[in-house]
């Protein structure tokens, strides 16, 4: 979806130019990944539960990652953490289910961040719908960090799309949410939500759109990774 | 990350078994251990880690596995497991997996799997049974049905003989009598035509009066069926006999690959018990009879890989010993000419008890109506000698203890056969119990069962309640043990070297060969066969009926248990031998083989408390 030289040189201008270490650290981690077939490249599904869809009003209550390492999930290193938030969870308790006794050993916004970039240095994001999810956490690492980042993604509803229109000419009301999108490849219904295991639930829908398209052997790692704009 | 977090897989874990029946707690450490993977049909087959193998639990999607002919040997849907195999036997993987639907597929580590099976008795007996079902299902589908699952390119001619359009038929005639084919196939730029046989040559050449000259296109069959390599046999024979023909062109995109008749399919089927027999006795020289012989170890091979109980492969086995012998027999008596008397020919050992392997030494004798004179006397020297030549040239070793109807001593008359016997009875040592151990199991395989029955009535009326003679046999079957040490571990024999393993053979089979023997002896029970003698004890009420059975199932799994493993070292290009390794087994038949033992050891104490109390 881009072009990996170019991907490469932003992301090298962007650790020369930024001051904080962390981000160059992180920045640096990323820049041998573009090249890679999928197969060798290390991925990290995320999923938040937010109190709202406005990243600039509302906060992130839990973050689930899982790594994709060589084509499969590796359940131990599934991580989940619950974040404390200002305030209460309102109205959102009834879309995620997670209510305010739940956050009582959670972190800080501060604490997620620094652990979310720790977690998932080096591994490119995959999220389903990602540039909301990606918004949402560049907001916060700006707001806990004092500056912004460039987080590189896979979005695996953006491939869906692709797929679809080209599979079928029109998209559908709802037909690329991930659900209806995991239907389409046989794979199982997750009765339970929360973010651990819709990021498990996308990680397995990516596998499953890979092997469609050709499989992670095949497929570079460049010709899927998207940017924020 | 909290035990509850991966709750839709620790859900799919205890709705499916043997995941079921694990605590929660080891249900949730499972979960956390499981690696999610993707299986697309493009792949077409599951690649192993060989390093680290793992147990497969198919989330979704649907897969087959195929043993390395590829043969069918299980299909797994939602909530099977495959790849258990190589983690219970600790085997490379030798079967392929092809991936039929696209589908999700959790891996478990060994360690965990290890874990589990430690935790629960149940969950590593599903296992244990489902390798064992497994293993069965391979032999069963590789062999059970030769017909149904093999394939003609085994079968086939791959160098037809062939012949360009625009040939004579006086040419094909001679192509076919000089390469001994009934048909030709028939190519115009190298591109099957047709076919001519010998029934076109008969048909539409001679009862047309056409003569040697006329082109083979013209009275050739055009266009005739053809059938692919990789068609199975089955379907082939299905072919012929619907459109009545015998040949068929084996061809794939136009170019032909073979020839199959109905006698290459015939043939193959020859290795089948009644077929082998019947060929047995058509023979009519006894080279021809050797020849013959030849598909004893294949005939063996295919009972042993179509898991048929090894009562009855000692019995089939035996019937074709005997047929052989017998056929020997007849073919040398017509060298020899009309026997100058009635005789017997005896088979001892396990020809006698019918439960022979292919390729055991020679046990016999001959049994003569009276005394021989000089002429009868050297008829069965040279009917002996013939005999016992043609069984050792048709795979059956001259028996190196001279048990064998060439040697004189065994070769005698009623009454000193008798003699014999009273001589073992009344003075049982060491050497005697020795002979008397073989030529106690004995049977006619030629000649008046009167005669046989003369014989076998006395010797049973000496044994019957001989209390001496029989505390001696049992004192003489006590020898040997079951190969169980302390805390029934199994005690392995060395050669210096190398561990060879378990003797099942004399550490198994014949200490309860022995055990029957004693007690069929002290009944005068004339049954030889070790399941026959234990079914007629049950019906005396001489042994107890819940003993019996056990000692009949432990003869019967340690002799299956012998052959299957002797199954195995043949496929394998190993020494086939009567020892065991005891890794080699899965943890459920080293469970049974030591209850098999188990059970030998009681029979044998009840052996030692019932004949040998007073001495």
């Amino acid at each position: 979806m881009v072009n990996h030289l170019w991907l490469k040189g932003r992301l090298w201008f962007d650790s020369l130019v930024t001051k904080n270490s962390l981000y160059q650290d992180y920045l640096n981690a990323l820049t041998s990944q573009f090249n890679l077939p999928i197969a060798q490249t290390k991925l990290m599904a995320v999923d938040l539960e937010m109190t709202g869809l406005d990243p600039k009003l509302d906060q992130i209550i839990s973050i689930g990652l899982i790594p994709i390492y060589q084509g499969s999930l590796p359940l131990n290193q599934a991580r989940h953490v619950m974040i404390g938030i200002e305030g209460s969870v309102g109205h959102s308790a009834t879309v995620h289910g997670i209510v305010d006794n739940q956050l009582a050993d959670a972190l800080t916004i501060e604490q997620a961040m620094a652990w979310f970039l720790k977690q998932t240095q080096g591994h490119i994001l995959v999220a389903h719908h990602a540039p909301l999810d990606i918004a949402f956490l560049q907001n916060n690492l700006a707001s806990v960090f004092g500056q912004a980042v460039m987080l590189p993604f896979i979005d695996t509803l953006a491939i869906e799309r692709k797929r679809y229109l080209h599979q079928h000419g029109q998209l559908i009301e709802g037909c690329l949410r991930l659900g209806q999108s995991r239907e389409r490849y046989h794979l199982p219904i997750y009765a339970a939500h929360n973010a651990l295991i819709d990021a498990i639930a996308c990680a397995e829908l990516l596998l499953a759109q890979l092997s469609a398209m050709g499989g992670i052997n095949t497929i570079k790692c460049h010709e899927l990774v998207n940017v924020a704009k | 990350m909290n035990a509850s977090e991966l709750q839709p897989i620790e859900q799919f874990l205890q709705t499916h078994a043997p995941f079921d029946i694990l605590t929660p707690e080891l249900i949730a450490q499972c979960a956390r251990e499981i690696n999610i993977g993707y299986y697309s049909k493009a792949q077409a087959f599951v690649e192993f880690d060989s390093v680290n193998p793992k147990l497969y639990l198919v989330r979704s999607g649907a897969f087959e596995v195929r043993d390395p002919h590829g043969v069918l040997v299980d299909r797994v849907a939602e909530g099977e497991c495959f790849g258990f195999s190589t983690l219970l036997s600790g085997e490379k993987v030798v079967n392929k997996v092809a991936i039929l639907e696209d589908g999700l597929v959790y891996h478990i580590p060994q360690t965990i799997f290890s874990t589990l099976r430690a935790s629960s008795r149940q969950f590593d007996t599903f296992f244990t049974r489902a390798f064992a079902q497994r293993l069965r299902n391979e032999q069963k589908f590789k062999a059970k049905d030769l017909t149904t699952t093999s394939r003609i390119t085994s079968m086939m001619s791959s160098n037809p003989i062939c012949l360009e359009a625009n040939a004579i038929v006086k040419q094909a005639a001679k192509l076919m009598r000089d390469n001994r084919v009934s048909s030709v196939l028939v190519q115009r730029n190298k591109q099957l035509v047709g076919i001519l046989t010998d029934r076109d040559l008969r048909n539409r050449v001679l009862a047309e009066g056409l003569d040697g000259e006329t082109l083979v296109e013209k009275v050739m069959t055009h266009h005739p069926k053809t059938v692919l390599p990789n068609a199975l046999v089955f379907e082939t024979m299905l072919m012929m006999s619907e459109h009545n023909i015998h040949h068929l062109p084996v061809v794939e995109d136009g170019q032909t690959k073979g020839m199959i008749t109905s006698t290459d399919i015939l043939r193959s089927q020859s290795s089948q018990p009644l077929l082998l027999i019947g060929e047995i006795d058509r023979q009519d020289t006894i080279e021809k009879l050797i020849h013959v012989s030849k598909q004893i170890p294949l005939l063996l091979q295919n009972l042993i890989s179509a898991d048929a109980r090894a009562e009855e492969i000692g019995r089939i086995l035996t019937s074709v010993t005997d047929a052989l012998t017998r056929r020997l027999i007849v073919l040398n008596q017509q060298l020899l000419g009309k026997p100058p008397m009635a005789f017997c020919w005896l088979a001892f050992g396990s020809q006698g008890r019918q439960d022979q392997v292919a390729c055991s030494d020679q046990d016999n004798g001959i049994l003569l109506a009276h005394e021989p004179d000089e002429y009868a006397a050297a008829y069965f020297e040279k009917l002996s000698h013939a005999v016992c030549k043609g069984l050792d040239q048709c795979g059956y070793v001259y028996c190196p203890g001279d048990i064998m109807a060439q040697n004189p001593k065994w070769r005698v008359s009623l009454s000193q056969w008798q003699k014999l016997f009273e001589k073992w009875i009344v003075s049982p040592d060491p050497k005697a119990l020795m002979h008397a151990s073989i030529f106690f199991d004995m049977r006619a395989v030629f000649g008046p069962q009167s005669l046989f029955d003369e014989l076998q009535d006395s010797v049973l009326s000496r044994t019957k309640d001989n209390d001496i003679f029989l505390a001696g046999m049992a004192g003489n079957s006590l020898q040997q043990s079951p190969p169980l040490g302390f805390f029934r571990k199994f005690v392995l024999e060395r050669d210096g070297t190398e561990v060879k393993g378990m003797d099942l053979k004399h550490k198994g089979s014949a200490l309860i060969n022995d055990i029957a023997r004693v007690y069929a002896l002290s009944a005068g029970i004339k049954e030889v066969n070790t399941a026959k003698r234990i079914r007629a004890l049950i019906d005396r009420n001489i042994m107890n009926r819940k003993d019996a059975l056990n000692l009949a199932d432990a003869h019967e799994f340690i002799a299956h248990m012998r052959l299957a493993n002797q199954g195995y070292q043949a496929t394998n290009n190993l020494s086939v031998s009567n020892f065991l390794k005891p890794q080699d087994l899965s943890s459920l038949l080293r469970h049974q083989l030591r209850d098999a033992f188990k059970v030998v050891h009681d029979a044998q104490s009840g052996l030692k408390l019932k004949f040998m109390r007073s001495f």
